[in-house]
């Protein structure tokens, strides 16, 4: 995923570097914060080592093998914010020692593998581990799959960076001047790759790494996690937690019900049939003066119904259920 | 005191010879035993061309640094495959000219380019992704007429030239300075105290760590017999990437007392290497005129 110099524009490549530039200033800030003057060594430590894991051969079913990023796996260990620092830093190596990775395209490199990656993994992973405890295989399984999230993100990121390419850089006779594969190539080429092999790749090996630290070492996994229990003592989420899950879920279904606004055609097979005198028949009222107005009325009547009618019926429940005072 | 030649040579193989017979994939201990005596050999390579005695290494290293910054800018500028095949002609007699083995530096760069950019943008050129003005018909595909478009080709060996040039710059770059020089080159670019500090760290114990992990991995190799199983190979992976983190992480807390005891009170100095002499300036100069006459030229064949 490292973009070489001459795939994307320089233009495109100010615009990435620019927008790491904030993400670098309060990293460095941050990692300063919390270890002081130690931030140099253990940064550089740990960018060694993001490099070390780059080299590291993950077996593939097909008998071949394949590299894993690690900027996901350096999160968890370590917080999202030394992970930008560090991969970023294993990053220039690469760059301006072995040529892989362009000079240029370094903040365009950096924004999908020491931004985007760690970032979007490490939210995944939080949260599926949430307050399981430290040793849990839940935990375990959560940064594998931070890790494949985030390499997908990653790529993904890549693949808009490239699909941009020639639809705003070409000359008049149609001659993409870099990368010349628009978005519909690029984006199903990355997400199959990633999705398969390189994805897996990565699943195991964060996975892999934090369940060997969970048996073998628990105090390098407590270096992110202090305020979490170890013990097998099994913690339930909080019901506030449940709460907020609840209307998370919820919020989105909300946000995406307008989405028959955007729709063309009728919905299939929900012909209302003969009766027309319900409240807002047709999703609207006013014979459709208004029709936005009237849809996104329509929801917010209906949602507000289904949850006056789920809260009579938990609370009913919950009064029959309780023990009597 | 230069590197024998023996050590920075490939390791020959023990056992069945490459040239005939099966040759077996191999497997995942020996690649990245592999891996880590390539990156020590290309790190040896480059501290022995830095020390040679040409051109570019003795061109001050802010002044190389700068140069080839304004040079990928202009590589990545120019729309005429013509302008950039000049510009890499350049540099290779600039590389002939400062006792670089010019051979190598094609080959190095050239068994990337292909990798990276030939195979991935050759498609490219076909009238499916590139529509435009068919020059090498190759029949029809689901009764569409397909095959090579002038714009097509044109953008790949673009593409590819473009690649190559910027590879061959900034290789030139890191093998005619040494690592320390490189660093304050960096700083004096405007790069952050900070990142170039812990750039110098992570690169010196960089080695440090792939010497365990290649440990590690000859450990195993002299104890295990070779194994098939992808499921072991995945969890001695894990295992030896979390050791590894466990040894890094120690390593930190050392490396940060030993800076205590020399006096680390979280600031570093750089290393400053006086004013530029005018030699120095009179090559940023030519760089920079070379680089508008690039420019120039493009425009040029553009009308």
């Amino acid at each position: 995923m490292h973009i070489p110099d001459g795939y994307l524009s320089p233009s495109t490549c100010a615009v990435a570097a620019g927008a790491m530039t904030p993400v670098w200033l309060s990293a460095g800030r941050r990692v300063r914060k919390v270890v002081t003057n130690r931030y140099a060594p253990l940064t550089a430590l740990a960018a060694a080592y993001c490099f070390c894991v780059m080299m590291f051969n993950v077996p593939v079913p097909d008998g071949t093998t394949a590299h894993a990023v690690g900027a996901v796996l350096v999160a968890v260990l370590l917080g999202p914010w030394a992970a930008v620092v560090a991969v970023s830093v294993a990053l220039a190596i690469q760059t301006l020692f072995f040529g892989d990775g362009g000079v240029l395209a370094y903040g365009a490199n950096a924004l999908n593998m020491a931004f985007v990656m760690p970032f979007v993994g490490y939210g995944v992973y939080i949260a599926i581990a949430r307050r399981a405890p430290l040793t849990s295989r839940r935990r375990a399984i959560a940064a594998g799959i931070g890790g494949y999230v985030g390499l997908n993100a990653a790529a993904m990121a890549a693949a808009v960076e490239f699909g941009i390419q020639p639809v705003l850089f070409h000359t008049a006779d149609g001659t993409p001047l870099y990368a010349p594969f628009h978005l519909s190539q690029t984006l199903p080429t990355m997400a199959l790759a990633h999705l398969t092999v390189a994805g897996t790749v990565e699943f195991a090996l964060t996975m892999g790494v934090v369940a060997y630290l969970q048996r073998a070492n628990l105090p390098l996994l407590r270096i992110n996690h202090p305020a979490t229990s170890s013990g097998a003592a099994r913690e339930l989420p909080s019901t506030r937690w449940r709460g907020r899950t609840a209307v998370l879920v919820l919020g989105v279904g909300a946000f995406l019900t307008p989405l028959g606004l955007l729709a063309h055609g009728s919905a299939f097979g929900e012909d209302a049939g003969p009766w027309h005198h319900s409240l807002f028949n047709g999703y609207g009222f006013g014979h459709d003066a208004h029709p936005a107005v009237g849809y996104i009325v329509s929801a917010l009547v209906g949602m507000a119904v289904i949850a006056g009618v789920a809260f009579a019926v938990v609370s009913l429940i919950s009064r029959v259920r309780s023990p009597v005072r | 005191m230069t590197t024998p030649h023996w050590l920075i040579e490939p390791e020959t193989r023990l056992g069945p010879c490459e040239c005939c017979g099966r040759r077996s994939k191999a497997d995942l201990v020996e690649k990245t035993i592999a891996g880590a005596g390539r990156v020590l050999r290309a790190a040896m390579f480059s501290a022995d061309l830095a020390d040679e005695d040409g051109f570019l290494q003795r061109v001050d290293a802010r002044v190389k640094a700068a140069s080839v910054l304004a040079l990928l800018v202009v590589a990545a500028l120019v729309r005429h495959v013509s302008v950039l095949v000049g510009l890499y002609a350049s540099i290779l007699l600039v590389a002939s000219v400062s006792r670089i083995p010019v051979r190598q530096l094609v080959r190095r760069v050239w068994l990337l380019v292909p990798l990276f950019t030939g195979v991935v943008v050759l498609p490219a050129a076909l009238s499916v992704i590139t529509p435009g003005h068919v020059v090498v018909p190759l029949g029809t595909w689901f009764g569409t007429p397909v095959g090579f478009t002038a714009q097509g080709l044109t953008a790949a060996a673009l593409i590819v030239m473009r690649a190559a040039t910027s590879i061959s710059l900034v290789v030139l770059l890191t093998i005619t300075t040494p690592w320390p020089r490189l660093l304050a080159a960096l700083r004096a670019l405007f790069v952050p105290r900070a990142f170039v500090l812990v750039l110098a760290l992570a690169y010196r114990y960089l080695f440090h760590l792939l010497g365990s992990v290649t440990e590690m991995y000859e450990a195993r190799k002299a104890r295990a017999p070779r194994d098939h199983d992808v499921a072991h190979g995945r969890a001695f992976v894990a295992a030896t990437a979390g050791a590894t983190f466990g040894k890094a992480h120690a390593l930190s807390e050392e490396v940060y007392l030993a800076m205590v005891a020399r006096g680390y009170q979280g600031q570093a100095t750089a290393t400053d290497r006086g004013p530029l002499r005018p030699v120095d300036l009179f090559v940023f100069g030519t760089v920079v005129a070379a680089a508008l006459v690039a420019i120039g030229v493009d425009h040029v064949v553009a009308h």
